[in-house]
């Protein structure tokens, strides 16, 4: 599977967005709520990031939407994965745990050696 | 998105205001916290926008890449205007002939029947007799209604306030225009009393007994003598010199099938099926029907074979030498023009098919060009499906904007030939740029620029965008495979090419042939113009006889005739057939059939027609004097076989107690049908014996034919002043529009052909020279080694002619296809002629091999130095 080429923040947005949506559907609300709170309030998502993020998923075929009700029986778009959003999802993990580990080691290297 | 956008904010300022916040307070909270909506939106909108912006941006790519190269622009443009444009027209004028509804309701429910004679081949679609018809109709049980009509139009004077004009009139039976499903757009149509004596429309309106007979009024000729004037119905109108009533007005669109007619009559054919020689004798009618609901074609043509079947039995004398058949009533009217327009339809294709190769060989070389620029859009992140889709958008820009010009080129071409197109094409076929011509040419401009744009996208794909940066000098040769993919395009273009010159070679040679043929007389300076003698002022023989001599003479008097005879019809165009029996043959047998004709003395000898044996007409044949007959070689063949024709008698025509006709000459055989190169036999009887009303004058000029019209009708007034000359024509004049159904697809042809050559030849051209001149380096080197120019040019030449005979390979296959397509349409042509195929071969080698010489000359002329110094 293709790596695509975008830089770190945007991927890193993709990636959380996508494995948000991996334990159920969710609106763009309900993903910025989530990722807010299972961050324990440290990571804070730009709306102005997230909707052209998620439009953007949803062109290349990663998610899909569908128009719903809430609990309060309110209007909202709920988003849900696909099974390339699936795929694209995991790979992008294994990347960012790659990436993470090797930045880890330099850094650690660096340390050592300064 | 604004839902999605205000969905969000609630729940923001629902979270505020549930730790305390005003209402107030906490959508402005929230909002803010969101951001600029607007902004989203954008960034939102841009996203989805994306693919419309970049489909946008090739378009306007594409048309700069026109306006920087306006040469390659024009050259393409033009080229595809011509092969989207020719395609186009003939397209036009295939629908409207072939796939068009007839101006009828529900026309695949109508059928024709035709009658013919068993002996001879080339009348399969013949008349019926009217006792054919009643009995018909009263047996069969497939048809709703039929009507019988007369296949003729014929010419008749109106007397219009201006004078005397030409209009065309026909006879129908009543039922005929509520068979067809056409209603009046004024006035009404026929009803059972309006019809006429039966035995008025067979003698063609000679016997004048329908005065006050209601007319319809067709559309063209109500613009045309009336101006379209609202107050047309209950009018009386003058039809050679009788007094009837127009009761109603057809609509635009309607033509019938015996082609276009000013007046339509009503006849009621019970006098003549009374009249017992007439009933089943005489064969004058046209016959259509509507099939029941549920009852097919088969049936109703099954059916009408067996009732046919039948008729030879019960009435053996009269049907045993005829016989019928029936179509659909498309078929009929489309008669045999379906294979010349699907052959032409063909040869468009073949040249678009053309086109398209040569411009996808021409954008390969310039894609070749624009590599450097696609290398940069890879590196900075273009896909290669983005970058293909870009040069094909481009295409398609460039093929949409030839499709434009082509439009405009069909619309002009059809306006030009329209003439020529009204005679060859069947009456029903109106060739316009409707709708459906459009769409189907938005399809081919939108087809045509993926094909040719298909070779550099795929080209674009499989480029090494890293050498191509990093290497300028090495990136100017061309990798094999796209040389190859060239030289293939080119080598098809000849094949595609060498086919249509093949094919129009065939149908030329046929063309050649059936007009080279000998015809039996000499045509060329000959004048034809028909007078009809009107039943009211010369309903006596004797002036019919005198009218006849006085003119004649009169004509035979003007400077520059050589000299001037009389007949019923133009030759060509001889329509009567008639039996014949001969003297000792028991009377009830059925008769074979050869075609009449009445003449004067100088019949012969105006139109160079050789007498073989016996004597012409002279004046011997007189009024009250026995019958002569004078026959044509081949009649005397079958009917004389021993040649013993000179002096015996025969009986023409159906009555077995008409006066028996000797045989006082034989004359040399002359073609009636263009189509068949066998003669029918002819019998001749004289104008001094059977002085008929038509009189169509033949005159031999010495000089211009044409200079002696206003002469003629100048003797023509002044012999009677009420009658007008008409259908004047030159003899050459009515043997082309004879053809003109075979003349114009090739015509057509040759022009397509001529405009394929051009196209191969410009391909082969341009291939080598951009290979040339890529190679220009390469060639250096070579001469700096040593090479001589010659060898050079060598090298090229053999590549070159390489080329050309894989193309000459590839176009045997296409022969050969060609070959099959167009079989049905030669004449006396072998499908493999070796002199057309050879000579195709041979023209397109000749121009190939010149657009060839061009590069092998520059290849020798080039100086090593400047090609090893150049970039």
């Amino acid at each position: 599977m293709a790596v695509r080429d975008f830089d770190l923040i945007q991927g890193t947005l993709d990636l959380l967005v996508l494995k948000c949506l991996a334990t159920g559907a969710n609106h763009g609300y309900g993903i910025a709520m989530r990722i807010h709170q299972l961050s324990a309030d440290a990571l804070r998502i730009e709306e102005g990031s997230l909707y052209p993020a998620l439009y953007r998923m949803e062109e290349q075929g990663l998610i899909e939407s569908e128009w719903g009700m809430t609990e309060n029986n309110r209007r909202a778009k709920f988003y849900s994965l696909t099974r390339k959003g699936r795929t694209v999802a995991d790979a992008e993990l294994d990347s960012w745990l790659r990436l993470s580990k090797a930045v880890t080691r330099v850094l650690r290297a660096l340390e050592q050696g300064a | 998105m604004d839902q999605e956008m205000a969905f969000h904010i609630d729940a923001l300022a629902r979270e505020y205001m549930h730790s305390g916040m005003s209402d107030a307070e906490a959508v402005r909270a929230a909002r803010r916290r969101f951001g600029n909506v607007l902004r989203h939106k954008e960034a939102g909108h841009d996203v989805r926008t994306a693919h419309i912006d970049q489909l946008a941006d090739d378009v306007k790519s594409g048309f700069r890449q026109l306006v920087n190269a306006p040469g390659f622009a024009f050259v393409a443009v033009i080229t595809l205007a011509l092969g989207i444009g020719v395609n186009a027209a003939v397209f036009a004028v295939v629908k409207s002939a072939l796939l068009d509804g007839l101006p009828y309701s529900e026309s695949d429910r109508l059928v024709r029947i035709y009658g013919g004679a068993t002996n001879n081949a080339s009348q399969i679609r013949g008349p019926l007799s009217a006792g054919t018809i009643d009995d018909i109709g009263a047996r069969q049980q497939s048809f709703d209604s039929l009507a019988g009509f007369t296949d003729v139009a014929i010419e008749a004077v109106y007397g219009s306030d201006t004078g005397p004009q030409i209009t065309t009139i026909t006879w129908v039976e009543p039922q005929f225009f509520d068979t067809l499903g056409v209603s009046m757009m004024r006035g009404r149509a026929f009803r059972r009393d309006d019809a006429v004596n039966g035995l008025v429309a067979l003698s063609g309106g000679a016997l004048g007994q329908d005065a006050g007979a209601p007319v319809i009024l067709s559309h063209p000729a109500w613009t045309r003598l009336f101006g379209t004037k609202a107050n047309v119905i209950g009018r009386d109108v003058r039809i050679n010199g009788i007094p009837r009533t127009i009761v109603g007005v057809l609509p635009e669109s309607f033509i019938g099938p015996m082609g276009p007619v000013d007046f339509y009559l009503a006849f009621d054919r019970a006098p003549v099926v009374a009249n017992p020689i007439a009933v089943r004798r005489a064969q004058w009618l046209g016959l259509i029907g509507r099939l029941k609901p549920g009852i097919s074609q088969d049936i109703a043509t099954a059916e009408v074979e067996q009732i046919w079947a039948q008729l030879v039995r019960d009435y053996p004398a009269d049907n045993a030498t005829l016989r019928t058949s029936a179509l659909p009533l498309r078929d009929a009217m489309v008669g045999n023009t379906r294979s010349p327009l699907l052959v032409l339809m063909a040869s468009a294709a073949l040249v678009l098919l053309i086109t398209c190769a040569n411009l996808a060989a021409t954008l390969l070389s310039r894609a070749l060009s624009r590599r450097r620029e696609f290398a940069v859009r890879t590196a900075l992140g273009a896909g290669h499906v983005r970058l293909a889709r870009q040069l094909l958008t481009e295409s398609t820009v460039m093929a949409m904007t030839g499709g434009v010009a082509g439009v405009l080129l069909a619309m002009l071409t059809l306006d030009a030939i329209r003439d020529l197109l009204s005679r060859a094409l069947p009456v029903h076929a109106n060739p316009a740029l409707d709708w459906g011509v459009l769409l189907v040419t938005t399809a081919l401009a939108v087809g045509t620029g993926f094909l040719f744009g298909v070779a550099p996208a795929i080209a674009i794909g499989r480029t090494d965008t890293q050498s191509t940066l990093r290497d300028e000098s090495r990136g100017a040769s061309e990798s094999p495979h796209s040389r190859r993919l060239r030289g293939t395009l080119v080598a098809a273009q000849l094949a595609l090419c060498v086919s249509l010159l093949v094919g129009t070679g065939l149908l030329a040679r046929s063309l050649w042939a059936m007009t080279g043929a000998s015809l039996g007389f000499e045509p060329k300076r000959v004048l034809a113009g028909v007078i009809q003698l009107p039943v009211r002022n010369y309903s006596n023989p004797e002036s019919r006889i005198r009218f006849r001599q006085q003119f004649e003479e009169r004509v035979r008097a003007l400077p520059g005739v050589e000299s001037v005879a009389t007949a019923t019809s133009v030759p060509t165009l001889i329509r009567q057939r008639s039996g014949v029996t001969l003297e000792g043959t028991p009377s009830g047998q059925a008769q074979p059939f050869v075609l009449s004709t009445v003449v004067s003395d100088d019949y012969f000898r105006t139109l160079r027609i050789p007498l073989r044996q016996g004597r012409t007409f002279d004046a011997q044949e007189r009024v009250d004097s026995p019958r002569m007959a004078v026959i044509s070689e081949s009649m005397a063949r079958r009917f004389w076989p021993n040649g013993n024709a000179v002096g015996s008698r025969l009986r023409m025509g159906p009555d077995p107690k008409s006066p028996l006709v000797e045989v006082v000459g034989i004359v040399g055989d002359v073609r009636n049908d263009l189509a068949r190169s066998d003669a029918e036999p002819m019998a001749y009887a004289s104008t001094r014996q059977l002085p008929v009303p038509i009189v169509t004058l033949l005159v031999r000029t010495k000089g211009d034919p044409l200079a002696l019209v206003r002469p003629i009708e100048r003797e023509l007034r002044a012999l009677d002043r009420g009658l007008p000359l008409q259908q004047v024509m030159t003899l050459p004049s009515v043997l082309g529009a004879g053809l003109a159904g075979r003349r114009l697809p090739v015509l057509l042809m040759t022009a397509f052909g001529a405009l394929a050559l051009l196209l191969a030849s410009v391909g082969v051209y341009s291939l080598f020279a951009s290979m040339t001149g890529a190679r220009e380096r390469e060639f250096g080197v070579r001469m700096a080694l040593g090479s001589r120019p010659r060898a050079i040019a060598g090298l090229v030449l053999r590549q070159g002619m390489g080329w050309i005979a894989a193309g000459l390979a590839m176009g045997s296959l296409g022969i050969v296809i060609v070959a099959r397509l167009v079989r049905d349409l030669l004449y006396q042509v072998s499908p493999f002629d070796p002199m057309t195929v050879v000579g195709s071969i041979a023209i397109l080698t000749a121009c190939a091999t010149v657009a060839l010489l061009v590069p092998v000359r520059r290849a020798t002329r080039i100086d090593a130095a400047v090609a090893l110094r150049a970039q």
